[in-house]
């Protein structure tokens, strides 16, 4: 593959993405939340406008919530972190390839697999609870957060993975403390949460169809994404061309 | 004591005579990692065949090496790889291999899946080929399909090697090759590595394992405390150090007449009996070697062997190291 994106880097990192227990770790993200919308089906029967409460409730806090910044935070940390630590790293930098075509690489696949992570945990609830206020529209509205979220989550994450060894927990405590608390409970720190992004984003997509309340605007969901998105790129990329492998990056 | 490191500082080892070209040069290279100097002030010139590294823990090598790869970039002074920065361009890295000395090798693939990515990122042609053709080399094609995970440690170190040789390049780095492996793959690799380098291969062997390199690499360098201490033949090297006594053992039709006759000799300043033979000490090398045939004739012994037991390339690194 030419250009900046390699195809055996991205080979190899979706194999190293989906090594060991990543794999089952991915795949139980991504029925868990139809589980528990076959149970929600078997012991609740209040009628539709429970049904699109729950897959509300079910999508937002528990799939754009938790599962969405968890995915990304494994996969995006996953990408270089793994590959520093046991050394491994090496034999990428000494092939005739651009740095920086390596981590473009490792966040496309980052992202990718998040995404694919997190389709299903919306799309089969969908599914189950298909009808007239569980639409369609909804569901893809959700989905294009989703992915936005994905791409962003995944470039915070690599980077966050290039520049400490304890990516994974630094990470952690930013998705428990700022996306769980912080951005819910002080209304200025919305506009820098990739969650709230998210979900402005499923609701400007979903023609109504998705109703946050107190949503960020969308130009403050482009702006600051924008500038999440370029930053947190330009410094990893700056952090590999630089990195000396006697030190950490 | 002199050493070719002490008489030139700007060394060229095995001068790219033959048709590869290939040369690595250090020119005033130090290396700092914030107060603590890794490598102080060293140059050379490699070109084709074998050189060792050589150097207690600590010495600099790996960094050393790892500035030839274009990892790490000196401080002051210039690594050049065919005369280009090591560190400017990675199509430096189509010409030039690193065999690392940490053993992790992506767990989760087969040998052949690594080598073939290795064939697939320089990208070879025909990387299968390329691929099946490194794996014969270092002799796993049996194990070519198992997981590297379940791999020993010298099946790991040889399939690194693979990965390495994949490409074909023109300047091999590699750091503490043979950890792991058993006599026989050591062997097995020696003739690889020699064969490379008569095809005119620039092979450069970290290693703090002297009887390793003592059959491969007959020209040395030798770094101690970041300095290049010596380098050259490590024989030469030897010669070199006057204020090293040379030791020979002798053994003759009669040892003790013979020590009888040594301890006359001015240029022979100690003799001790063994039962191996006479231990003969002596400052003046190339004197002593002429005189010995001298005296033994005089005194009508016979001569039987003599072996200079001080000129291992182990003898010199700890004259070196321990100055």
């Amino acid at each position: 593959m030419s250009g900046p994106l390699n195809g055996t880097v991205m080979w190899l990192t979706w194999r190293q993405l989906f090594a060991r227990r990543r794999l089952w770790l991915a795949i139980s993200f991504s029925l868990a939340p139809a589980l528990f919308t076959l149970v929600f089906r078997v012991l609740a029967d209040d009628g539709p406008s429970s049904e699109a409460t729950f897959f509300n409730t079910l999508t937002r806090e528990i799939v754009i919530g938790t599962l969405l910044p968890l995915a990304a935070l494994i996969f995006g940390t996953t990408a270089f972190g793994g590959e520093v630590d046991d050394g491994t790293l090496l034999y990428l930098l000494v092939k005739p390839i651009q740095r920086w075509h390596v981590q473009a690489s490792k966040v496309v696949v980052s992202v990718l697999s998040t995404v694919a992570v997190v389709t299903p945990a919306i799309v089969l609830p969908w599914l189950l609870l298909a009808g007239p206020d569980v639409t369609a529209r909804g569901a893809m509205s959700y989905l294009a957060g989703a992915a936005l979220g994905s791409l962003l989550y995944c470039t915070v994450f690599l980077a966050l993975g290039l520049a400490n060894r304890r990516a994974l927990v630094i990470g952690l405590l930013y998705v428990v403390s700022f996306e769980g608390i912080l951005s819910r409970s002080l209304p200025g720190f919305k506009s820098l949460s990739i969650r709230e992004f998210s979900l402005a984003i499923a609701q400007a997509a979903s023609n109504g169809a998705v109703v946050i309340q107190g949503a960020v605007s969308t130009s403050t969901v482009w702006w600051m994404g924008t500038i999440i998105l370029v930053g947190a790129t330009y410094w990893a990329a700056l952090r590999l061309v630089r990195y000396e492998v006697a030190e950490r990056l | 004591m002199t050493t070719t490191a002490d008489l030139d500082r700007s060394t060229t080892l095995s001068p790219s005579a033959t048709p590869s070209g290939a040369q690595v040069a250090l020119r005033n290279v130090s290396r700092w990692y914030g107060n603590v100097v890794a490598v102080n002030d060293v140059s050379f010139t490699l070109g084709p065949g074998i050189t060792g590294l050589l150097g207690p823990n600590g010495a600099g090598k790996t960094t050393i090496l790892h500035m030839m790869a274009g990892l790490l970039r000196p401080s002051v002074g210039d690594v050049l790889i065919d005369g280009a920065a090591a560190t400017s361009t990675p199509q430096v890295y189509r010409r030039l291999a690193l065999v690392p000395e940490r053993e992790a090798v992506q767990p989760f693939l087969s040998g052949y899946e690594f080598v073939r990515t290795c064939a697939r990122l320089q990208s070879l042609p025909n990387a299968e080929e390329a691929t099946r053709n490194a794996i014969a080399l270092v002799d796993l094609v049996e194990a070519q399909h198992r997981k590297i995970g379940t791999y020993s440690k010298g099946m790991r170190q040889r399939i690194k090697i693979a990965g390495a040789l994949v490409h074909d390049p023109m300047i091999l780095l590699l750091d503490e090759p043979f950890n792991g492996m058993d006599p026989r793959q050591r062997l097995q690799m020696m003739d690889l590595l020699r064969e490379l380098a008569g095809k005119g291969r620039v092979i450069v062997i970290s290693s703090h394992i002297l009887e390793e390199l003592d059959d491969l690499a007959t020209n040395v360098l030798v770094m101690v405390a970041g300095r290049l201490a010596a380098s050259g033949h490590f024989r030469e090297i030897r010669r070199l150090m006057t204020d090293r006594p040379h030791t020979f053992t002798v053994r003759s039709s009669d040892d003790r007449g013979l020590a009888a006759a040594l301890l006359a000799d001015h240029t022979v300043f100690g003799v001790e009996l063994t039962t191996s033979g006479l231990v003969v000490r002596t400052t003046d090398r190339g004197a002593m070697t002429r005189g010995l045939s001298r005296v033994a004739r005089d005194a009508r012994i016979r001569l039987l062997e003599i072996r200079p037991t001080d000129e291992s390339l182990e003898s010199v690194f700890s004259y070196l190291v321990d100055r």
